[in-house]
């Protein structure tokens, strides 16, 4: 008898919920987490007295309670939380952000509506079918890939609000360069534009705790600290995983988070694996600042999409990082949030992965100063100068994002491929999280329960 | 298991499934999958709870076996009939 029914390598947001179910119906599981934390990608850190959470600016998908077939709540019935208790503040607004023409959203989409009507007079009824056709599009029925941008082209006779509608959705979730697929235009459309964004009342800490709490409670075992270093397997088999320091763990099924590069390298599976390495990773810069900053500050959205060039160049940049686009968010604009002493501003670009990967650590310090200072040139022309007076600084590189969340090439949302059935050439071995095609911390955590659905709990 | 503790068990699973659940007015000939607002993610938690409760192996094709409270019950009542 193995070890384990079920072992998982990965503690992200995927593995924790797909531990979750395994454990709520007693199956014997084992989370192997090479870091000392939780979360994945979506962490937190301490320095200076300061909780800084990593990769979450906020989440998408909002629900109300009560609203029974949304994604959000749909998790919280399998992972048997109540959404009852769990508190979240939604945003206040978000800006998309051209040279020439903005538009403003919520999480009412009867204001992008009005923006649209007012800034692109020509584009008010092919908007609205644009919205009543992603209403109808069912995103989880299998389809071969097909152009997002084609398909805009065709019902949206403006090309810039086609690239404006494209920049919130490619940059929170699109592993491809250019152009993304149809059902994954659909489902960032939903998440972002029809639910929205907001964050939970407590920190990503402390849903990271609900989550591990609720799946030790079911009787799952964790192991932080735990790297796996290779899988043991045996014809179309896997048998177990060895870890770092020479143990060896047994399993009779093995989910892996860690993407199809890491999966592949891990078990040996010859799969082309440069097709499945992603191409879009970003640079991100934190900034901590007094609350009395704030007034000097244009910081009254939630999150800022800004493009500072006629059209939407979604590719991994020739240098090191490309600050003509990005994401400045807002942590603490969120409704009813209690006033804090401090408050953040976290920025994120598209960054060259190689180039970082390849300069020695005097060129990388010399990159990352860099690359703080044209994005600070860029973006205090939007905000006003949000370093003075600030009391702390970091910044992510795609090395970071690579070495504490295992995605290859610090690619954050995965490969451009997606393995949406989660099923590799191994009988026993699968996958769950980004590779899978779920994204965002609602969508990461649904795949592992999709995935746990499929294939463990209808198969046992 | 009589017929009135499978309805039972039937109805306490679903209520520690789905915290939402009403059961005011519920009709045992309907489908419950209608009248709650149930998904197949919740359908499938039923099984699982069964499963776990009482070691019953439910096969994918016989899912629909438990679409009403009384069709629940017919089916079950077999298979609970020694526990």
């Amino acid at each position: 008898m193995a070890d384990y029914q079920l072992v998982i390598i990965g503690g992200g947001l995927s593995g924790l919920a797909s531990g979750i179910r395994a454990a709520r119906f007693g199956l014997k599981t084992l989370i192997v987490e090479q870091h000392s934390l939780p979360g994945g990608l979506n962490s937190y850190y301490y320095r200076h007295g300061f909780l800084l959470e990593t990769g979450l600016h906020a989440m998408t998908n909002f629900a109300e309670v009560g609203d029974r077939h949304a994604p959000l709540n749909r998790l919280f019935r399998q992972l048997k939380l109540s959404r009852k208790t769990f508190a979240t503040h939604q945003q206040l607004s978000s800006l998309i952000r051209f040279p020439e023409v903005s538009l403003r959203f919520s999480n009412d989409l009867a204001l992008l509506e009005a923006e649209v009507e007012q800034q692109f007079p020509h584009c008010r009824t092919p908007f609205q079918k644009l919205v009543a056709a992603v209403r109808e599009y069912d995103p989880f029925h299998p389809a071969p890939w097909r152009s997002a941008r084609r398909f805009l082209a065709g019902l949206i006779p403006d090309p810039l609000l086609v690239d404006m509608l494209l920049l919130p959705l490619m940059v929170y979730g699109n592993s491809e360069e250019h152009d993304m697929d149809l059902g994954q235009f659909v489902i960032m459309f939903q998440a972002l534009f029809v639910e929205g964004f907001f964050r939970p009342h407590g920190t990503m800490k402390d849903f990271l705790t609900m989550l591990v709490e609720q799946y030790k409670g079911f009787g799952g075992e964790l192991r932080y600290s735990s790297r796996v270093a290779g899988v043991r397997r045996q014809g179309d088999r896997v048998e177990g995983v060895e870890l770092a320091g020479g143990e060896y763990v047994s399993c009779d099924t093995l989910l892996s988070t860690v993407g199809a590069p890491g999966t592949a390298a891990l078990v040996g599976w010859p799969a082309d694996a440069p097709k499945y390495e992603g191409q879009m990773s970003f640079v991100e810069s934190i900034s901590v600042l007094p609350a009395a900053q704030r007034a000097v500050l244009d910081a009254h959205h939630t999150i800022i999409f800004y493009n500072s060039q006629q059209t939407l160049s979604y590719k991994r940049p020739a240098i090191a990082m490309n600050p003509d686009w990005g994401v400045i968010c807002f942590p603490e604009n969120f409704q009813d949030l209690p006033e804090q002493d401090f408050f953040q501003v976290r920025i994120t670009n598209p960054a060259n992965y190689a180039i970082w990967k390849q300069a020695d650590p005097k060129e990388y310090q010399r990159l990352k100063a860099d690359s703080e200072a044209r994005t600070f040139a860029r973006v205090s022309e939007i905000i006003g100068n949000y370093q003075q007076n600030r009391v702390y600084h970091d910044s992510f590189t795609p090395l970071t994002i690579e070495r504490y969340t295992a995605k290859a090439q610090g690619a954050v949302y995965g490969s451009p491929i997606k393995i949406k059935d989660g099923l590799t050439p191994y009988s026993n071995l699968f996958m769950a999280g980004t590779d899978q095609g779920f994204l965002g911390i609602v969508g990461a955590m649904l795949s592992g329960v999709t995935i746990v659905n499929q294939r463990i709990l209808m198969r046992s | 298991m009589t017929r009135d503790d499978i309805k039972d068990l039937i109805l306490d699973i679903i209520a520690d499934i789905d915290e939402d659940a009403e059961f005011a007015g519920l009709d045992s000939d309907k489908p419950l999958r209608d009248q709650l607002d149930l998904d197949s993610m919740d359908f499938l938690d039923i099984v699982m709870e069964l499963r776990k409760r009482h070691k019953l192996q439910i096969p994918e094709e016989e899912y629909p076996e438990l679409a009403t409270l009384n069709s629940c019950v017919n089916y079950l009542e077999p298979k609970l009939k020694d526990q």
